[in-house]
């Protein structure tokens, strides 16, 4: 593969054609090295992995809403809406809250416009993790760091796709170039749109989450089905700042009073009597 | 209402740690100012004791904070930007404004520290103690306890500064709630150490006790609108049910310096700023594991 | 399959049953989301490929499909029957292509009948068929066969009006499967059907196309080979076959299961498919008179029966090089002639009578496989000896300390031989598209291992050894055996494969193609299918002009892609390619072309015909030159249980045959503890009420991904899938830990209580299925995690010791047990 331009990079995920083989979550751990955690038995659907976190940067979510005992035709019992899959990953959001709060700046943006962490700066605070409005990033005990997505970094800088993308059979996992993808989604929508399914939505492709987010995903239910914030909630931790900080000024001014008023008026009167 | 995803820092003792012993770093140093500034001349001994206390509590704090990391040796990547060179400075980060807070406020609570050391007889330090004693001191007392209230308060704010159900519901809120209980914390502690003491003057002891009691209802205030505001976003829940017990705590060291009104020695004395204590480091407690459940 | 992976972007409609490719083949899946992405393609007007999957649970496949249908297991002759039936009462069959393509116009001798659920010619004392009756009228002068030979010309009626026609009397046959009697036999709602129907129906036009995909799903039932004939059917009569994005699509087992069959792995047969000698066969003329198809049309080519002495002997001259003469009927009689069937049930039976005195596994694990696998630990701890050659220690290295075994009381001895894996050794994968891809060595050999062939090499040359040192009853076939490689002990893959395509043995070059060899013992062919693979152009299997350059490597974008690896046979991409056609040469589609004539030649791929055959010729060959008809067979007398596939319930089965409630089951189905003297052990629907199946998940490959951390995480413990009501009714929450048990065995693992196994309608009565995934036992990491936990993770403990009559695969897919909550 040539070498990548310097362009915003992303996914596109389109959970419509995901088939929740896992071959993503697999491939992400072969070439990243990392372990899994523990073997667990969740009971939930097909899905053992639970969330993203240090040892997944994929993780492939299995909705299931079978509608009850069908007896007639027209139940959208197939289609892609009745046991939805969908591969989750950082959204390499172009408003990151991680990045906002990193105190460190080990977090950065790369020159593919992608949310990197740099494991030598990282001190291990965890803050991004309260910050991560996806639950994204994990703290591994090991390396005494946070981990996440890298959008495979290191594959990119060699002109190769990332290995999640690579690895999807069904082409579910879309990489390349963040505007070819942008047109592809809309294609892809509308079509889904003209075979009726109305549930069917892009998250992420334009700028009311996050100002947009690079991994973005084409869903076939509500964003909060999958746990991702719907516009109204996507907020980012600075919202808070101003608030917060004013909240705590005025606290403090009227504590000085509160206190002034204590050992004044006590001054006064203990010198009076 | 808002949804939240985002999981937990797992952020638990070491922080609970630092946010307790932080607000009563600053909240000691807030009262010793105003003491040193309103207070009676009698009442000096107390804002020196406010001041060695300040400093006392500060020192743990740098090092909850590095234990808590996972790579505590990394603490100084707090200040400095390995990767790009230069400071580390976010303003819209609570974590990196609090981490220079903290240092800045380090330097004013030390050199209070002698001060106030100075002041109580330690010879070597009496310099040091004279220059605070006068306007130049005055006017390090003040930025010093206005960085005292940021340490008491900022770690609400930290908390707020997130996308975690509970601690940004209350966004604006949490900074002065943890403000007010530090102060109440701090004046407890204060009742406490000063109380029992053969030259505590009877008017020291009841003016802290106003001021504590002042702080107090400034605290209800601010957990009512804390809860009301965590209601309205309809992560209550998270703090009800198993953390209950908790509540009940912070509901007696609310109540505690009232019950303690007139009482001078013996047992009442020493639980009732105790208990007020310990409600400072339930509230704390609440806010921390709540929004991480 | 007849067509290949790619191919299925060109259907629209595809068709699944009894297959779960979006996790058993989740890498081919991506052709049926090319296809349903594809606008161009689907039903109507188009607008993307419609795919129908009928399946007992709702899996990955069904989320993704655009229809689903909860059909209970085992009863998909019934939904195809009734597709069929719908066809022809509508008339949507493809016409032309019935007419000339398929063997409907052929009449069937008289005789021939149905009734009760029986064909003409049951014996009941034996459980078989006489098949005499299933034939073809003749009438005139007989055809020449194979060396001074005759071979009977049946009797047609163009019209197809005869009553006595394979037409009519398919018709006959199939009326009885109105969607009344579908749905209440296999539980998919009348209007379900009608809707599937429809669409399917649209198929035959010419300018439409429908593949059905099919796996282990048909295969694994007492009816299996019926059940994929009546897929079959429906496709001849939509003229299908044949055709790019059509056919019967098989998607195989492992990576290279498809070789493995080529080459023999099954016992009734030779490498190429050509048949095992029998007893009593006195030389070839014997064999090839027994074996080869033959003609029954003037018009038919009949390429396999007319060349099958030239494809036998040149595997015998493969086998036995000089030793192999024109005197000696070219060593036929060193070719075993088994008595008795040695089907992989067989085997174990045969341990079971104490008849079996060694094994040897080699990449597979009895235990685990089944079915009955209480019953094969029996069996294999009758045997004096047990060889396993594996690159892993498996539940049949390990069988003595299953649980429930003493090991004290257990006289077997078990080898292991420490073997390379795959990934560990080079040579060829076949996918089910037949494409032979040569593949390099991923890591040397790990330990002790040692390659497959090289330990079968030397105990080949200690066993001769032994045989020249201490003589033997019959030691000619072991010392006229040639290994002519460069180490005898250690071939490579590489001469392998030039062995398998053979060569000529006077210029010494490899053969090109299978049309030249030779009865006359001058070439050679390990197995003809493949000659062509490896010529004097050398390995074509490692050829890989791919999508780098679509244009020049598939002009037709048909996705041919003929510099790819190579298929067999001869490279053809799609097999009987010459029905993609019109009698005239041009494709039904022209769209979609197979192959078509462009005056002087066959153009597109490689064609099933020959090159140069004017379509319009009056000599001109029938389409299909494989068949002794010349045609698709929608009749066929080759069968054991039946010339047209029926409707037969499983052998346990919650409900009557509502057809034939006399003859419930398939009556030659193969039951082993029966015909051994051993009591059946076969359920009621009284004691054990629940229907069960078993399958694969994405995340497991059988039994040897115990053995992969990062996959034992994915799916770390056994479990079976229960329906929500099922498991209400019971009091088993999702997650509890439940047994499940058999009239042959238990399970005891945790519950996964889902809405994706759902009861269904059956005549009124309310039947549930329980799903159970093969993948545990009592060997590997998460097994050995916890060993009591992981006791009864066998699957197969639970599955009945029977057998499809034709091929005796086992009834996988469908018996019956019972669940109850442990604790
Ligand atoms: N991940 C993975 N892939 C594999 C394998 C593996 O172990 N793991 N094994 C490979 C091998 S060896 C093989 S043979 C293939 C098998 O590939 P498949 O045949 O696709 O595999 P199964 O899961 O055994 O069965 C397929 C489906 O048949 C359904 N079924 C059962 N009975 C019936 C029936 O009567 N009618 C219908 N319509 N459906 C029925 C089951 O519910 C199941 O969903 O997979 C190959 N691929
Ligand atoms: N109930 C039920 N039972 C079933 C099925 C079902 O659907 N339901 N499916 C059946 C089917 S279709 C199949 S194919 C079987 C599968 O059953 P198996 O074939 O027994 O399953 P695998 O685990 O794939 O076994 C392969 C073994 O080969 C070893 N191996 C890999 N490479 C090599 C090699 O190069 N050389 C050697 N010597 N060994 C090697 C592996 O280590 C592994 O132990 O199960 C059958 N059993
Ligand atoms: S998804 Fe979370 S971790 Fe990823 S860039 Fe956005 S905020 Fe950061
Ligand atoms: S844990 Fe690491 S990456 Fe996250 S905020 Fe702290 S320093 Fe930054
Ligand atoms: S881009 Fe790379 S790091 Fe990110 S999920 Fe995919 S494989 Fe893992
Ligand atoms: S690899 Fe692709 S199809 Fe498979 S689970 Fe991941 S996203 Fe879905
Ligand atoms: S396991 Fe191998 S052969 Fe099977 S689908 Fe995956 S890549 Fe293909
Ligand atoms: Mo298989």
């Amino acid at each position: 593969m040539a070498a990548l331009q310097e362009r915003p990079v992303g996914f596109f995920t389109d959970t419509s054609i995901c088939i929740g083989c896992k071959a993503c979550e697999v491939a992400c751990k072969e070439w990243n090295q990392l372990e899994g955690n523990a073997p667990h038995f969740t009971a939930d659907s097909f899905d053992n992995t639970g969330q993203l976190d240090a040892q997944n940067w994929r993780h492939v979510q299995f909705i299931e809403k079978i509608p009850d005992n069908k007896g007639t035709i027209g139940t959208p019992i197939a289609g892609g809406q009745a046991w939805l899959m969908m591969s989750d990953v950082c959204k390499h959001c172009q408003q990151a809250s991680c990045l906002e709060v990193c105190p460190t700046n080990a977090i950065v943006r790369t020159e593919f416009d992608t949310v990197f962490i740099q494991q030598d700066v990282c001190n291990g605070c965890r803050d991004c993790i309260a910050a991560c409005p996806y639950g994204v990033i994990g703290f591994n005990e090991k390396t005494g760091t946070v981990h996440k997505c890298t959008m495979c970094y290191d594959r990119l800088q060699n002109g190769l796709q990332p290995a999640c993308a690579k690895a999807c059979p069904t082409e579910s996992i879309k990489f390349g170039y963040l505007d070819d993808l942008h047109a592809a989604a809309d294609t892809r929508l509308a079509t889904l749109q003209k075979q009726g399914f109305a549930q069917a939505q892009l998250y992420g492709r334009d700028t009311s989450a996050y100002g947009g987010l690079n991994a973005f995903f084409l869903l076939m239910d509500k964003p909060e089905t999958f746990g991702l914030p719907n516009a109204a909630n996507a907020t980012l931790p600075s919202r808070n700042n101003v608030p917060g900080y004013l909240g705590g000024a005025v606290t403090a001014v009227l504590g000085l009073l509160a206190g002034v008023l204590a050992f004044r008026s006590s001054r006064m009167s203990g010198e009076q009597r | 209402m808002p949804e939240h995803f985002a999981v937990a820092p797992n952020w638990e003792w070491w922080i609970l740690a630092y946010f307790f012993f932080g607000g009563i770093a600053g909240g000691t140093y807030a009262i010793g100012t105003l003491i040193r500034l309103f207070g009676a001349p009698a009442d000096q001994g107390a804002a020196r004791t406010a001041f060695l206390v300040s400093f006392i509590a500060l020192i743990p704090c740098p090092i909850f904070l590095s234990v808590d990391l996972g790579q505590p040796v990394r603490f100084w990547h707090m200040l400095v930007d390995t990767s790009a060179g230069g400071p580390s400075f976010k303003y819209w980060s609570p974590m990196s404004v609090g981490s220079w807070a903290l240092l800045l406020f380090g330097v004013f609570s030390f050199v209070s520290f002698l001060g106030a050391l100075g002041q109580s007889g330690t010879s070597a330090l009496s310099g040091v103690g004279r220059w605070l004693a006068g306007a130049a001191g005055a006017a390090w007392s003040v930025i010093g306890s206005g960085l005292g209230f940021f340490i008491a308060g900022y770690t609400g704010v930290l908390l707020a500064v997130s996308n975690e159900g509970v601690w940004s519901d209350a966004g604006w809120v949490l900074g002065g709630m943890f403000l007010a209980s530090a102060l109440s914390g701090s004046a407890a502690l204060l009742l406490l150490l000063w109380r029992g003491r053969h030259d505590a003057q009877a008017g020291t002891v009841t003016r802290l006790e106003i001021a504590d009691r002042n702080f107090v209802i400034l605290e209800a205030i601010l957990i009512l609108l804390f809860l009301a505001s965590v209601a309205a976003a309809g992560t209550i829940g998270k703090l009800l049910g198993a953390l209950l017990v908790l509540w009940l705590l912070v509901l007696i060291g609310l109540a505690a310096p009232f019950t303690a009104r007139g009482a001078r020695m013996g047992a009442p004395a020493v639980a009732s700023p105790l208990l007020a204590l310990l409600g400072v480091l339930a509230l704390r407690a609440l806010v921390i594991f709540g929004g991480q459940l | 399959m007849t067509n290949h992976w790619r191919d299925i972007k060109n259907a629209d409609v595809i068709l699944i049953n009894g297959a779960n490719p979006a996790e058993a083949h989740p890498v081919g899946f991506r052709w049926f989301m090319r296809a349903k992405l594809d606008p161009a393609r689907g039903p109507g007007s188009g607008g993307g490929a419609k795919i129908i999957h009928a399946d007992p649970r709702f899996s990955r496949t069904s989320a993704n499909a655009d229809q689903y249908l909860r059909i209970r297991p085992g009863t998909d002759v019934a939904y195809f029957g009734g597709l069929i039936n719908y066809v022809l009462q509508n008339k949507l069959f493809h016409d032309a292509y019935v007419k000339n393509y398929t063997n409907a116009s052929w009449i069937v001798k008289q005789g021939y009948d149905f009734t009760d659920g029986l064909f003409s010619g049951y014996n009941a004392q034996t459980r078989s068929y006489d098949v005499s009756t299933w034939n073809y009228e003749t009438e005139g002068d007989p055809l020449p066969g194979p060396a001074g030979t005759t071979q009977a010309k049946a009797k047609r009626d163009m019209t197809l009006q005869d009553p006595r026609s394979v037409f009519q009397l398919l018709k006959k046959h199939y009326s009885r499967y109105t969607a009344d009697v579908v749905s209440s036999i296999t539980g998919i709602p009348i209007l379900e059907f009608e809707s599937v129907a429809r669409t399917v129906g649209e198929m035959g036009k010419p300018d439409k196309v429908m593949t059905i995909v099919y796996a282990v799903g048909l295969t694994h039932h007492t009816t299996g080979v019926q059940l994929i004939r009546s897929a079959a059917l429906l496709q001849l009569l939509l003229g299908n076959m044949g055709r790019p994005g059509g056919g019967m699509n098989a998607e195989r087992g492992h990576a290279n299961i498809q070789g493995n069959t080529d080459h023999a792995i099954s016992w009734e047969i030779l490498p190429g498919y050509l048949k095992i000698p029998a007893p009593g066969q006195k030389d070839l003329d014997d064999y090839v008179a027994v074996s080869a198809p033959k003609k029954s049309d003037p018009h038919s080519w009949n390429f396999f029966g007319t060349n099958y002495r030239n494809f036998m002997v040149s595997l015998l001259k493969t086998w036995y090089g000089d030793k192999a003469t024109k005197d000696n009927e070219f060593a036929f009689h060193y070719v075993p002639k088994p008595a008795t069937n040695s089907s992989w049930i067989s085997i174990y039976d045969q341990a079971l009578r104490g008849k079996m005195e060694g094994v040897i596994l080699s990449g597979m694990t009895a235990t685990s496989i089944g079915p009955d696998s209480n019953q094969v630990l029996q069996a294999l701890s009758n045997l004096k000896w047990l060889v396993v050659m594996d690159a892993f220690p498996t539940t049949s290295s390990e069988f003595w300390r299953a649980p429930g075994m003493d090991a004290s009381k257990i006289q077997t001895e078990v080898f292991m031989l420490p073997c390379t894996h795959w990934i560990e050794k080079d040579g060829s994968f076949v996918n089910s598209g037949r494409w032979s891809q040569w593949k390099e060595q991923v890591i040397p050999p790990q330990g002790d291992a040692r390659h497959d062939h090289w330990i079968l090499a030397d105990l080949y040359s200690r066993v001769k050894k032994l045989y020249q040192q201490q003589s033997g009853k019959f030691p000619d076939p072991i010392m006229a055996l040639t290994l002519d490689y460069k180490d005898p002990l250690k071939p490579t893959a590489d001469e392998i494969a030039q062995e398998i395509n053979g060569k000529d043995l006077a210029t010494g070059k490899q053969m090109t193609s299978f049309a030249l060899l030779k009865a006359d013992g001058t070439t050679t062919a390990g197995d003809w299918i493949y000659t062509g693979s490896y010529t004097p152009d050398g390995n074509l299997m490692k050829r890989r002009n791919g999508i780098q350059d679509p244009a020049k490597n598939d002009p037709t974008g048909m996705g041919f892609y003929a510099g790819w690896a190579w298929s067999w046979p001869l490279n053809r991409r799609v097999l009987y390619n010459r029905a993609s056609a019109d009698l005239d040469g041009k494709p039904w589609d022209p769209k979609r072309p197979g192959i078509q004539w462009n005056g002087t030649t066959w153009t597109g791929d490689v064609p099933d015909y020959p090159p140069t055959m004017n379509p319009k010729d009056p000599a001109a060959w029938l389409p299909f030159i494989m068949t002794g008809e010349g045609t698709g067979r929608l009749f066929s007398k080759d069968l054991l249980d039946g010339p047209i596939p029926e409707h037969y319930e499983p052998i346990e089965s919650p409900v009557d045959n509502v057809l034939h409630p006399k003859q419930a089951t398939d009556p030659v189905a193969f039951l082993y503890d029966q015909a051994a003297g051993r009591p059946n052990r076969f359920g009621t629907v009284a004691d054990y009420p629940y229907v069960a199946t078993t399958y694969r998940l994405t995340e497991h490959e059988h039994y040897v991904t115990q053995n992969v951390p990062l996959l034992v995480g994915l799916q770390p413990q056994a479990f079976v899938e229960l329906p929500e009501e099922l498991a209400g009714e019971k009091g088993i929450k999702n997650g509890d830990r439940v047994r499940v048990f058999s009239k042959r065995g238990k399970l005891e693992v945790s519950a996964l209580v889902t809405k994706r196994f759902g009861p269904m309608t059956i005549a009124g009565k309310k039947v549930y299925t329980i799903g159970i995934p093969i993948h545990w036992g009592f060997i590997g990491i998460a097994a050995e995690r916890d060993p009591d936990l992981s006791k009864y993770w066998v699957a197969n403990a639970l599955t009945p010791f029977v057998g499809d009559a034709n091929s005796r695969t086992p009834e996988f897919k469908a018996f019956l047990v019972n669940v109850e909550r442990i604790g």
